[in-house]
């Protein structure tokens, strides 16, 4: 895979996910205990929205991208075996 | 690619497509809300994370005591979902944790060995990559460690103070709860299989490509 | 005759370190600059940060180690003395016990001056319970070195090897950091929690059989080539 086509893809993930961590409130001091979401104080409480579309595309577009990298690197392997059992049929050497 | 392959890419795709039905139509959790609904694809990418690391520790015993490369092509194929299916588990997990417990990640026992486990998994990619020759061997070796991780990362939550959910949440859901679950499971389950299928025939064209360019140059 | 190789190893290297002393010098250096980097980067108004002791002593302990490591085999590599090694008629796992009790050695030699160094610049009362502080670092030690030496051993001969050590290294030994660190730090409570202090050991002795028994058991297949 090219290095550039990596690098845009990476990139837009993680601005991607920038913007999903960029739009959340400061988080709360940490909690010890689980705090049941209607007992938080209302300004703690995050639209859950954003995190579960961000979640399920996270994983599609990853899903996606290993069935993309694995797809291209089978094609291009079996390019050059056909092309080396081409040259092997012709008997001709390296 | 063996007969079952198409036929089972069929059904895994419908799968795929009616999971998020099956998800849209469960009910909603009564503290979680929402958000919970990420612990469908959670879960499952977890487990897969699971055993994922299984199968390539499995497979590297093996390569290193009986040397069959077959073994060895399994357990790089492995090794790859386990940085795959880690990489959705440690991203989706954090998502539904910021809204559930107020915070992105902690340092419990559960998520601390997770991502350990899935630095190893990294690792051995690295090697693999980078290490040169006779790093199929020590990448084995490495997995071996790395596999030895795995029931502790599945037992730790039971055993240690967590804010992570323990192992007993999954046994005991209801029925409406259980059902996507399982059918978001097994729809995991049948995509790891393609794709270790898949990656496992790039490594094996892979090795006729080496034996061709070896044979030409006998 | 376990026992004989491994004394005989560990004579070997004993002897050819002692000649020079160039890895022992250089890893202790090493640690001491390492603390003293901690110590300048987290030292605010001239106090030190609160608890941070147990995890700079670790972290100086882990990254003197893999260099010590990386050094060991590394002479081993450029004499070709470990190709001999392994073609003597002698049990491999008594090859790797003498390796590791030799690279346990240098650590302990490492931590006899890391010690009070951390103690001295973290104000941690490190020797208040100096039986339980040894158990504690020879444990640690003893894991972080049983899976360094199997994995120095390995990338002998593996391209990168310098930074792959690390890359490898690090993952797998992060629970017995974190176990060494958790009970240097109930160490260092002004009220010592023994029964917290027990789980840690216990865990960290855990670690160390089964990082062991992995290692004695891959080493073979491992280093045959």
């Amino acid at each position: 895979m090219k290095l550039s086509t990596v690098i845009l893809v990476v990139g837009c993930l993680s601005i991607g996910l920038g913007a999903v961590v960029d739009a959340q409130p400061p988080p709360p001091p940490q909690q010890d205990e689980f705090v049941p979401i209607d007992q938080l104080p209302p300004q703690d409480q995050l639209p859950a929205a954003p995190m579960l579309v961000a979640a399920y595309c996270f994983v599609v577009l990853a899903l996606f991208a290993y069935l993309v990298s694995v797809a291209r690197r089978l094609t291009g392997v079996q390019r050059e075996l056909e092309r080396l059992e081409g040259d092997v049929k012709r008997g001709g050497s390296a | 690619m063996p007969n079952w392959f198409m036929p089972l890419a069929v059904v895994c795709g419908l799968m795929f497509a009616t999971a998020p039905i099956l998800i849209a139509n469960a009910p909603y959790e009564s503290t979680m809300g929402l958000v919970q609904k990420i612990f469908y694809v959670h879960l499952p990418s977890a487990w897969m994370f699971l055993v994922g690391a299984i199968v390539c520790g499995i497979a590297s015993v093996r390569f290193l005591f009986r040397g069959d490369p077959r073994q060895d092509r399994l357990a790089w194929a492995a090794a790859e979902l386990v940085v795959l299916f880690g990489a959705i588990t440690l991203v989706t997990g954090p998502l539904w944790a910021r809204k559930a417990w107020g915070v992105w990640w902690q340092w419990d026992v559960r998520l601390t060995s997770s991502l350990m486990g899935w630095m190893v998994a990294v690792a051995y990619l690295l090697l693999r990559k980078y290490g040169g020759p006779g790093s199929d061997k020590l990448a084995a070796g490495l997995a071996l460690f790395g596999m030895a991780n795995v029931p502790f990362v599945y037992i730790s939550v039971n055993y240690w103070r967590t804010i992570h959910p323990t192992t007993n949440v999954v046994p005991t859901l209801p029925t409406s709860f259980g059902l996507p679950l399982w059918f978001s499971a097994v729809t995991f389950l049948l995509l790891f299989i393609l794709l270790l299928r898949m990656r496992v025939r790039l490594e094996e064209q892979r090795a006729r490509v080496d034996a061709l360019y070896l044979s030409m140059d006998a | 005759m376990f026992g004989q190789i491994v004394w005989l190893v560990l004579r070997k290297d004993f002897t050819i370190e002692v000649r020079s002393l160039e890895i022992a010098y250089t890893t202790l250096f090493f640690a001491i600059s390492c603390v003293l980097v901690f110590a300048f980067a987290l030292v605010q108004e001239g106090r030190a940060p609160e608890g941070g002791a147990a995890g700079i002593l670790w972290i100086a302990i882990a990254f003197a180690g893999t260099l010590a490591l990386g050094r060991t085999f590394e002479r081993e590599r450029q004499a070709e003395t470990l190709r001999a090694l392994l073609l003597a008629p002698a049990a491999r796992p008594a090859v790797y016990v003498g390796k590791l009790l030799g690279i346990v050695l240098l650590l302990t030699a490492a931590e006899f001056v890391l010690v009070p160094l951390v103690a001295l610049l973290f104000q941690a009362p490190l020797f208040a319970h100096p039986i339980w502080l040894a158990l504690i670092l020879l444990t640690g030690t003893i894991g972080f070195a049983a899976v360094g030496t199997l994995f120095a051993a390995m990338l002998v001969r593996a391209r990168s090897r310098d930074v792959l050590l690390p890359v490898l290294l690090y993952p797998i030994t992060v629970p017995v950091i974190i176990a060494g660190v958790r009970a240097t730090s109930a160490l260092l409570a002004p009220e010592v929690d023994a029964g917290v202090l027990q789980v840690w050991l216990a865990l960290l002795v855990c670690f160390d059989v089964v990082f062991l028994t992995l290692a004695l058991w891959t080493f073979e297949p491992l280093m045959t080539d």
